[in-house]
């Protein structure tokens, strides 16, 4: 991956989130979702890196699909058409209880195919931060054609996120001298967000203060006032090109398929349907 | 002597009033500054220092708003229609916290920020960029990443990205700051060094003893927004008011002969040293994670009541890492922390808080509550302490810091030295046993930092009090016991006159003496402790 234009990864990378949200279609998902995984085993990331990473995406992969489309069914609305064949059409029992859930075969199908999806984005762009050398967000993004302060906001990003975790940690001491302990936040969500207060509103202010001196130190040195250019170098190989090419094929191929072949509804293949028999 | 040879920089009858603001900030300032020369800009906080380089270095008008008349000169021509790039390339800026200036991850690319904002292509700015690291003498960092540079270094770095743009003024605001006493020396010496080489050099900072140093071809002094005095460093110490910044210690001595001196008696009961430590440490080794290299090796040490104990040492050297352990904010890797005789790895953090109250370093880490009284009765009610007496504390505790008025406000609406006083009153209404504090003086000016010590050592209800500085004056002229960290070991550990006895050792340790330790030194077979210069001169006559 190293080897990789940065510009190139990003190219690829979107190519497979734009692929990803233009169908529902099974089969094209699916290489899709294939194509994403080789994309990623390509970084050779450790689970060990990326673990943190995989976390937050799992929170966000439980919250919608588990509840937001299994039991809630409100994520399916206007994907899957109304009806459909109920999993349990006479519920079931457990531990001497009978239950009756409204889950379909179809809605069952929606929650894997958009797993697939949301599973294709995210292994596209988490291996982001973890191979790319932070030096070369603001030249890659501005060879992009992205303006110069846009394209140093994800720099400065990089620069600061280390600094902002070290005041969270001190403000936490802080206030953990003074007997706060975040465990004991009060019920309820007003509750719950006082209880956080003291954490959040003293970094926040810190990072307000900070913002005006980080401000000052990029106006002094003439940040803005003409095009920039990068220490960083970028230079594309025949490979990164290669790439470039795969990944416009990729996307013209799926625009094609779902917009002027109708793949871009949702359908659920004939053998999953076997499957409930 | 007078320098001939036309200004660099001119400042002419300039006045300047921010939008939000009734009254002026600075008001008919005059100011030349020549090639070649350190002029030291002093005064107290809120002098307009500040103000008056940011009108230099086009920060005014193009950044903030105001009103402003007068006019600033760069050689000769008006900043007034220059862009800030262009100003940029001729006045270089060094502001107070490197952290915050410091824009690149790694110490190359900060370097080049400027250069790159300069549309220069890589092969003009790498050579301007390797000169400016190697003339500071930190070649070897260029690849390194400036998060995990120390303090020293990271001004160094910052220093050096200003460099890079070759600028013929360097305006440095307090660059001592956040130094350690050796660091700071270093810097100051580089600063003589970049005026030798031809450069202009204007430093803002009250710590006007260590500008002294390197022998500044003069000094401008402000008050109320107007310099009061411009002129060489032997008329200032004639003029200004001792008692505002601080001056070389002999100056003090002779000037307050035959003035009142300010009564001066601490709080804490008297040491019995018979007594059981409050605190104890007991071979306390520390890591953070097995893979870390171990900070803290073998301290111990124990806290008894009546003691105020400073903690010296240069940055890096586990004072904080140790005084966390003492409020289990952090637990032993190996060894045990005892408080009032109770292992620290068996008490919560809460629990430790009944007997030590900590006050970290800058008080916008920790204040956050709507008003100055909500603030105070955090730390009691999360105590539990019963309502009738959690109210009785907070107004003792606002009295002690003479912010009764204020109870109402909203603690980040105040002032940095008044929200240090509430960040202070916020742990003394906890009522703890001991007060710790880490750099009680930071960001203080000399006046406001003295009231506040004063203030706090005056200030009955403590058992004992520790505090950790940078500050050798402040070590020695308010504890009575000092306890030297280097590399992450306790060095000394005695009464001030026995750590501070010779100038060898505590140059070896990153410490610098200082005039008043060397006029205590002087004159300790007559007094037996060791004063302020003001107590000093009463005694001896």
């Amino acid at each position: 991956m190293d080897r990789i234009d940065p510009r190139a990864r990003f190219i690829v990378s979107l190519a497979i989130l734009l692929a990803a949200t233009s169908t529902w279609n099974p089969t094209l998902l699916a290489i899709v979702f294939a194509i994403a995984i080789l994309w990623y085993a390509s970084a050779r990331l450790s689970f060990k890196d990326t673990k943190l990473g995989w976390l937050m995406i799992s929170v966000m992969l439980f919250t919608m699909i588990v509840v937001n489309t299994l039991i809630t069914g409100g994520g399916a609305g206007g994907v899957v058409p109304p009806g459909g064949q109920l999993i349990w059409p006479n519920g079931f029992n457990l531990f001497g209880k009978h239950f009756v859930i409204g889950l379909t075969i179809e809605r069952l199908w929606f929650a894997i195919a958009q797993l697939m999806r949301i599973l294709s984005i995210s292994l596209a762009f988490i291996m982001i931060p973890y191979t790319m050398d932070s030096r070369a967000y603001g030249a890659t993004f501005s060879k992009l054609g992205l303006p110069d302060r846009l394209a140093y906001t994800m720099e400065l990003s990089f620069r600061f996120i280390p600094t902002l975790a070290r005041n969270l940690q001190v403000t936490m001491d802080a206030q953990k001298a003074r007997g706060f302990e975040l465990d004991a936040r009060r019920g309820g969500l007003f509750g719950k967000i006082r209880g956080v207060a003291p954490l959040v509103i003293p970094v926040t202010m810190n990072a307000i203060v900070s913002s005006e001196d980080i401000a000052n130190a990029m106006d002094l040195r003439g940040f803005g006032q003409r095009k920039r250019t990068w220490l960083y170098q970028l230079r594309y190989h025949w490979w990164d090109w290669v790439l470039i090419v795969f990944s416009i094929v990729l996307v013209i191929v799926y625009m094609v398929l779902a917009y002027k072949y109708g793949l871009k509804l949702f359908s659920v293949p004939g053998w999953w349907y076997s499957l409930f028999k | 002597m007078v320098d001939q040879t036309p200004p660099v920089l001119s400042v002419k009858d300039l006045s300047f009033r921010y939008h939000s603001r009734q009254t002026l900030a600075i008001e008919n300032i005059n100011l030349d500054l020549h090639a070649g020369q350190v002029v030291l800009l002093a005064g107290a906080s809120g002098c307009g220092k500040t103000t008056l380089m940011r009108c230099i270095n086009g920060l005014i008008p193009h950044s903030y708003n105001g009103s402003m008349t007068g006019d600033v000169e760069l050689f000769g021509q008006s900043v007034i229609g220059l862009g800030l790039s262009d100003i940029s390339r001729r006045v270089g800026t060094l502001l107070q916290d490197p952290e915050r200036q410091i824009l690149g991850t790694y110490v190359l690319n900060e370097v080049c920020f400027g250069l790159e904002s300069l549309g220069m292509s890589r092969e003009e700015m790498l050579p301007r960029a390797m000169k400016a690291l190697e003339r500071l003498e930190i070649a070897y960092l260029a690849e390194k990443e400036t998060y995990y540079t120390s303090g020293g270094e990271k001004q160094k770095v910052a220093l050096a990205g200003v460099l890079a743009m070759e600028p013929d003024i360097l305006l440095l605001d307090e660059p001592l700051a956040s130094l350690d006493p050796a660091s700071a020396h270093e810097a100051l010496r580089a600063f003589r060094k970049l005026a030798d080489e031809g450069l202009s050099v204007l430093i803002v900072e009250h710590r006007v003893e260590d500008v002294l140093a390197i022998k500044p071809e003069r000094v401008v002094y402000m008050e109320k927004g107007r310099i009061t005095y411009d002129g060489d460093v032997a008329g200032l110490v004639e003029v200004v008011d001792y008692g505002r910044i601080k001056l070389p210690a002999d100056v003090v001595m002779r000037r307050s002969q035959g003035k009142p001196v300010k009564q001066f008696q601490p709080a804490v009961p008297k040491v019995d040293p018979e007594s059981e430590p409050l605190v104890s440490f007991q071979d306390v080794c520390f890591q953070y994670g097995a893979e870390n290299p171990q900070v803290l090796h073998g301290i111990s040490l124990d806290i008894r009541a009546g003691e105020v104990i400073a903690i010296l040492g240069h940055n890096g050297s586990g004072k904080t890492t140790t005084v966390k352990h003492a409020l289990g904010l952090l637990k032993p890797t190996s060894g045990r922390v005892l408080l009032q005789g109770v292992d620290s790895k068996k008490l919560t953090v809460a629990e430790s808080a009944h007997t030590i109250g900590y006050v970290f370093q800058s008080p916008t880490q920790m204040l956050f509550a709507p008003t100055v009284r909500e603030e105070l009765a955090f730390g009691p009610t999360n105590l539990g302490m019963p309502k009738p007496k959690m109210l009785a504390n907070v107004e003792w505790a606002i009295k002690t810091v003479h912010l009764e008025e204020e109870l109402a406000t909203p603690p980040l609406a105040l002032s940095f030295g008044q929200q240090k006083r509430v960040s202070i009153a916020s742990v003394l209404s906890m009522r703890s046993k001991i007060l710790m504090m880490d750099e009680p003086t930071a960001g203080q000016d000399y006046w406001n930092y003295q009231a506040f010590m004063d203030t706090i050592l005056q200030t009955p209800g403590f058992d004992a009090i520790v505090f950790i500085t940078h500050d050798l004056d402040l070590a020695l002229t308010y504890a009575n016991r000092i306890v030297v960290m280097y590399g992450g070991r306790i060095v000394a550990d005695g009464t001030p006159q026995e750590v501070l006895a010779e100038d060898e050792q505590l140059h070896k340790w990153r410490l610098e003496p200082t005039s008043l330790l060397s006029l205590n030194r002087t004159y300790f077979e007559r007094t037996g402790q060791f004063l302020r210069a003001e107590q000093l001169a009463q005694l001896i006559n």
